[in-house]
């Protein structure tokens, strides 16, 4: 199963993005009890990277938090960062290679990651219920433009942070993406990108749609042309989300075998796995259509 | 006219409140704040009149035998799967599989219908108003379908003695599906349908029949070409 959500805010100063995808996320909590996650962006106007680093499972976190802060201090001057839980949240002034300093975060400890890089970009994601991630870091006063999520139901890899969704692009700051169903050529796939020295964090088929993309922007090609030939070369079922800091899309797989739904409006547009998500969190009058068999759709400023 | 809301309710509640007025012979129930919530109005075997008030999620109407479900939103995934009689009018859209394994009554989908809409059905009646998604009328055996608008690609694959009819495109015909053109008899009953279920008067005079073009039914290893194409 899986659930999937999107919400693209077309209202000048509008108020309350958290609340809304998290009461999308929340519809859909029972297609997905394993974890949940979210990636929102936020307005971002001073241009400082933030990070979201997941600071590894059985470890001493202030102890792991300060050789992170400490580690990212070597690539420019940290102007805040604060810690929740097992998580770092940390903004720096940067404009050197994402990898890099991707990199020398991550050899701070034993399974240190970092779970979103950007400038506008943040995901939090958990084991668990939407309303336990609310419950932890309060993502319903997150204000912003856009923002996907995801609840999972894990099929095939393990339940822990880093095989929740959203994914991040590694290397690729701000790119993120959510998945319904099983990419089947993953395997594949993954071998060629590993000799070429692409680093997997997980066993999570779902992760490898967002270095595809990756890939494809950094060969040259705009994010609608990357999406469109995904259709071509993944295959399996895949509903998927993809946003960046100036759009969100969805993806529906030839056979539509995941669900996936969408409505636009004046004042925004939104998808998600089933029409509850729409009518639970927004109100007003609008249509819900299914998205066809290879559908896609990217809105954009 | 009796009625209920779903809010703070569980599916089985809201079931369970549906049957209780059917029960104490109630011909018209509605139900408020429906909000695309999955598996309202199943197996109801009586002829009472239901009216959602909005959308719904999976199976609403699912195994009916003689009611009459009115949706006044769009309908998720398995609309009226296997029903036996009745009806069940959508006046938004439809999701994938609906209409599957229906054995007789009547599906009006007043706007499109996605994916795999009436496979496999064994009698019955399903009136689109609007386009539908891919591999529609697919192993059908009995009844018909009438889509104003468009198909989507393998369409009427691998059918049986359903027939089908088309106002718009064929996106691409399914296996064994032939075109034909209707008869008079075709012609009366696609405007009455339309007039009656859409509420539309339609020119039905361009509409296409598709039928199954028998080449599936017996083995015959003249035509192996045929079956390795479908298979």
């Amino acid at each position: 199963m899986c659930g999937i959500v999107g919400f693209w805010n077309r209202q000048e100063d509008a108020r309350g993005l958290g609340q809304t995808v998290l009461k999308m996320l929340n519809a859909l909590d029972c297609r997905g009890p394993d974890s949940a996650g979210v990636a929102l962006y936020g307005e971002g106007r001073d241009g400082r990277l933030v990070l979201r680093v997941s600071l590894g499972e059985d470890a001493d976190y202030e102890a792991t938090a300060r050789r992170v802060v400490s580690r990212a201090e070597a690539f420019g001057v940290v102007s805040e960062h604060a810690r929740t839980a097992e998580y770092l949240r940390l903004a720096l002034v940067y404009g050197g290679e994402a990898r890099r300093l991707e990199q020398a975060i991550e050899a701070a400890g034993d399974g240190v990651e970092v779970v979103s890089m950007g400038r506008r970009l943040e995901i939090v994601k958990q084991v668990g219920s939407p309303r336990n991630l609310d419950e932890t870091y309060g993502i319903s006063g997150f204000e912003g433009t856009h923002g996907i999520g995801h609840t999972r139901l894990s099929t095939e890899s393990r339940i822990d942070l880093s095989h929740s969704q959203p994914f991040w692009a590694h290397g690729h700051p701000d790119l993120a993406v959510v998945h319904n169903g099983h990419i089947t050529n993953y395997h594949k796939l993954r071998r060629i990108y590993e000799q070429d020295g692409a680093r997997f964090y997980t066993e999570n088929d779902s992760e490898i749609i967002g270095m595809y993309l990756h890939r494809k922007l950094a060969d040259g090609k705009d994010l609608e042309a990357a999406m469109a030939a995904s259709l071509v070369e993944l295959d399996g079922s895949f509903s998927y989300l993809v946003a960046t800091p100036d759009a969100v899309g969805f993806v529906r797989d030839p056979y539509a075998f995941k669900p996936l739904l969408f409505a636009e409006t004046a004042d925004f547009a939104a998808v998600a796995t089933e029409e509850i998500a729409f009518r639970s969190a927004l109100d007003g009058a609008y249509d819900v259509v299914e998205a066809r068999a290879k559908d896609m759709r990217l809105w954009h400023n | 006219m009796a009625q209920l809301t779903c809010n703070g309710k569980t599916t089985r509640e809201i079931n369970r409140e549906i049957r209780a007025f059917v029960a104490a012979g109630e011909s018209r129930v509605r139900v408020l704040d429906p909000c695309a919530r999955h598996n309202l109005g199943v197996a109801l075997l009586d002829p009472v009149h239901l009216t959602l008030e909005g959308s719904v999620g999976y199976y609403c109407g699912g195994m009916i035998d003689g009611a009459t479900v009115e949706v006044k939103g769009s309908a998720g995934w398995g609309l009226a799967e296997s029903m036996m009689s009745g009806k069940v009018i959508v006046h938004g859209n439809a999701g994938n599989g609906s209409a599957a394994s229906i054995r007789g009554g009547t599906v009006v989908v007043r706007g499109h219908a996605s994916a795999r809409l009436g496979v496999a059905m064994k009698g019955g009646l399903i009136v689109v108003g609007g386009d539908c998604g891919y591999m529609a009328g697919f192993m059908g055996q009995r009844g018909r379908i009438i889509v104003c608008g468009d198909t989507g690609d393998a369409f009427a694959d691998s059918m049986y003695e359903t027939e089908c009819f088309v106002g718009g495109e064929i996106a691409e015909l399914g296996n064994d599906a032939v075109v034909e053109t209707p008869g008079e008899a075709d012609l009366a009953f696609l405007s009455a349908s339309v007039q009656e279920h859409l509420d539309r008067r339609l020119d039905v005079t361009s509409f296409k029949k598709v039928v199954a073009g028998r080449k599936l039914w017996n083995f015959d290893k003249d035509e192996r070409a045929v079956w390795r194409e479908a298979l």
